[in-house]
């Protein structure tokens, strides 16, 4: 029966690891014995020293551990504390400094997942850390030394998109001294910010911000900028990206908003090497269907519509198509914030459940604008919430109630109807207002704009080509939204702006830049490392039965390579490093298990799962008697 | 089923999502049981079915795999594993091992509500039907390794070296 772990392969020397626990200042060690844990691995086979420390993150706690390495000659250390999320990679640099392999280090987590969340079991809480810890000393003795991947970089950005997140990002590259290709699909620099009047919070123009953006990007010598154009192939990893750029020259109908580029002479393929790519292809308005809160009739307009018609209009009368406007009325979350069984799915069945943040504040800005250019229309707010969270846009929403605007607040199972007008009046819109404690309001309108949010655009074949993820709203998804914001998990590839999501100006700029610096760090090294945690096919145990081929998703990231094994010809499997992402969807179809994860192998996870159920053998701990209940 | 029993419960959570919601529980403050243990992995599409089977094996009373969901960041991994999950729990249950010890969910990276409910829930779906057969798991692990070795011309399956971890 298999009852223990396989013995390590290769193991270079005899383990001599280094336990070190932290008492967090008693964060830990008000729940968890750590004493009684320290003297429990003094006993086990191959640990040469367990310690504990009030904080082993201090500087006098990562000196103890390269001290030990030196003195002790550890070869393998474990430190027992926070979340990795916090101090994994102190402890590797620290173990680094001590002059050992960053990852012969096992980090575990006793305070998050222990001391925090077992407070008032202080006995299970000291059993598990000791588990815990054997697990670590386990999976240790099955780690090697591990080199990060090191490629060589071409210092070449390529931006996808010329919005101004793109054209952000492009100048900001280019200010840095790195080369960008900006690749445009249209005919015209700006997005969809072009199309915009005064934008909020600031009123500046709209298209004054494009002209900068735009001048700032064609005028420098390091852009180059391809317009009617799109990314029409794509291999190869961080600093080693393979492009080629379709340039397709197509008519237009009518000036495209924004700054106009040069038109294309001719249809071509440009081929070029970049070293990390920014996507910042922007987002679409939600169109309404038909019929729609009244959507398709005359006097039904949407709020970017609403915008346009409205730019240059300065004085005199509202009309909207050849009738004066006395009434207008802005519906809220039009697209967004949906509900299941309340408002029909998107074409791919599902509703659009998030919010998409600009339009409220947009609305009221609009709202507030009609009040002062034409004092005597009516204005009415329909809303579920307001959501002016922003530096300076609750002003709009202060402002637009003291300009005299009606709120009439609905209940998002219930979004108002709207129907045909009475005496004189287009439309009317039925609304159960909260506001009034759900008394029923017919409200007489000449014209309703709808409030639309933010649709992901239909980036399908980009999103096939880079294998980019996306998440459940269908944006593209980051690696983490708060430690890695702008990365998604293809190293090299950055999102800027709101092909990630919902975001006013302020913040797409602000991604872009933050987009823009993530990839000059990238670019600014003569190489490319990357964590070593790709997989890695051990060529004497690998049969070549290919059944890893089919389970790689990324193209390029095992590569087959002829082979002989008992007279016939195989293709065996090896791993290209660069386009490796490290999901091991190959590892768990290998028979001879030639196949593993560095850092992560399965025989680890055996090791990991023995220590774990056994603990120490012969050890049961008691835990601290007097443990605080709270902290 | 005596009352003191203390299944051994392993959570596999994803480094992307599900680790750092177990880590939002401790954060918060809020208690779930000691003799739940979470393991940080990459992703749990690297698992081959052996590996779950020689946990049960090895005594652990129930796994729970706290995948990303549909926000996996790496492509088509999910599917993937619910699919050898899936497949996975036919031969639990054609076996004789209860399927109950084995659970695929997705944990977001502030799930707390959902994380506790899940290891609670298993918890005291464990503490019902009492710890594992290992002697059932071990068959059902060597039933796992020679089917992913036929047709391959393999020499017989390599056991691995009973090495005491600790001794």
């Amino acid at each position: 029966m298999i009852k223990e772990t396989a013995q390590p392969q290769a193991a270079s020397e005899e383990p001599r690891i280094g336990v070190y626990i932290c008492r967090c200042g008693g964060n830990i060690s008000d729940v968890v014995d750590v004493e009684a844990v320290a003297t429990a691995m003094q006993g086990v086979a191959g640990v040469v020293a367990a310690k504990v420390n009030t904080f082993m993150c201090s500087d006098p706690g990562q000196a103890l551990i390269a001290e030990d390495i030196r003195n002790e000659r550890l070869n393998r250390v474990v430190v027992a504390s926070c979340s990795p999320f916090l101090h994994e990679l102190t402890f590797r640099t620290a173990v680094n400094r001590g002059g050992l392999n960053p990852y012969l280090y096992e980090h575990v987590n006793i305070r998050e997942q222990g001391s925090w969340a077992h407070h008032s079991d202080p006995a299970g809480a000291t059993s598990k850390a000791l588990r815990m810890i054997s697990a670590a000393v386990g999976k240790l003795r099955h780690a090697e030394p591990l080199d990060r991947i090191r490629l060589s970089n071409n210092r070449q950005a390529l931006v996808l998109g010329g919005g101004i997140a793109g054209l952000k990002a492009a100048a900001e590259l280019a200010g840095k001294g790195i080369p960008v290709i900006l690749v445009e699909s249209s005919s015209s620099l700006g997005g969809r910010v072009a199309s915009l009047n005064e934008v909020y919070p600031t009123e500046t123009d709209a298209s004054d911000l494009v002209k900068k953006l735009a001048a700032q990007v064609m005028n420098h010598p390091l852009v180059r900028v391809y317009s009617q154009a799109r990314l029409a192939a794509l291999s190869g990893f961080l600093g080693n990206f393979d492009i080629t750029i379709a340039v397709e020259p197509k008519a237009e109908a009518g000036p495209a908003p924004g700054v106009p580029l040069p038109k294309p002479a001719k249809a071509e393929e440009v081929r070029a090497a970049v070293g990390a790519v920014i996507i910042a292809t922007g987002f679409d308005p939600y169109a309404p269907r038909d019929g729609e809160f009244g959507h398709g009739g005359p006097q039904v307009t949407t709020l970017p519509e609403f915008i346009r018609e409205l730019r240059g209009r300065r004085n005199g009368e509202l009309q909207w198509n050849g009738r004066p406007v006395r009434s207008v009325g802005f519906l809220h979350c039009v697209g967004s914030r949906q509900i299941e069984g309340v408002h029909a799915p998107q074409a791919d069945g599902k509703v659009n459940d998030y919010c998409s943040r600009t339009c409220c504040t947009a609305i009221l800005q609009q709202a507030l604008d009609v009040k002062r250019r034409f004092p005597q229309v009516n204005v009415y707010d329909f809303h579920q919430d307001i959501r002016t969270y922003g530096r300076g846009h609750e002003d709009y929403y202060r402002n637009a109630s003291t300009a005299g605007v009606v709120f009439l607040r609905y209940h998002g199972d219930e979004p108002p109807a709207v129907g045909p007008g009475t005496n004189g009046a287009s439309l009317t819109v039925r609304v159960k207002d909260w506001l009034t404690f759900g008394e029923e309001v017919d409200v007489p309108l000449d014209l309703l704009v709808l409030g639309v949010g933010m649709m992901p655009r239909n980036i399908r074949d980009l999103i096939e080509l880079m294998k980019l993820p996306v998440g459940a709203d269908r944006f593209l998804q980051e690696v983490h939204p708060k430690l890695r914001p702008v990365e998604v998990s293809v190293n090299g590839v950055l999102l800027a702006g709101t092909a990630q999501g919902p975001m006013n100006i302020e913040e797409t700029l602000a991604a872009a830049s933050a987009a823009a610096s993530k990839a000059s760090i990238l670019l600014g090294r003569e190489s490319v490392e990357l964590d070593p945690f790709v997989a890695e096919v051990d060529a004497d145990q690998c049969i070549g039965c290919e059944r890893c081929f089919p389970e790689c998703a990324y193209t390029g990231a095992l590569v087959a390579e002829a082979a002989t094994v008992n007279g016939q010809a195989v293709k065996k499997a090896r791993v290209n490093p660069g386009l490796c992402v490290g999901c091991g969807a190959c590892v768990a179809v290998c028979p001879t298990r030639a196949i593993d994860l560095k850092g992560w192998t399965l025989s680890q996870f055996d090791a990991m799962v023995d220590g774990l159920v056994a603990g120490v053998p012969g050890v049961e701990l008691k835990g601290r008697e007097h443990a605080r209940q709270t902290h | 089923m005596a009352s003191s029993f203390e299944p051994k419960i392993l959570v596999l959570a994803t480094v992307a999502c599900a680790y750092p919601g177990a880590d939002a529980v401790g954060k918060a403050h809020l208690e779930y049981p000691a003799n739940i243990s979470v393991f940080r992995v990459p992703s749990p599409v690297l698992f081959p079915e052996d590996f779950y089977l020689r946990s049960y094996a090895r005594g652990v009373d129930g796994i729970i795999i706290a995948a990303c969901g549909s926000d996996c960041p790496y492509h088509n991994a999910y599917p993937k594993l619910a699919a050898r999950i899936d497949a996975l729990v036919k031969k639990m249950k054609t076996g004789g091992l209860e399927i109950e010890r084995m659970r695929i969910t997705a944990i977001c990276t502030v799930c707390i509500k959902a994380f506790l409910k899940e290891v609670n829930e298993m918890d005291q779906r464990l503490r019902k039907i009492g710890p594992v057969n290992r002697d059932t798991a071990a068959k059902l692990w060597e039933d796992s390794r020679r089917g992913m070795c036929a047709g391959l011309n393999l020499p017989a399956i390599r056991r691995p070296e009973p090495v005491p971890v600790f001794a």
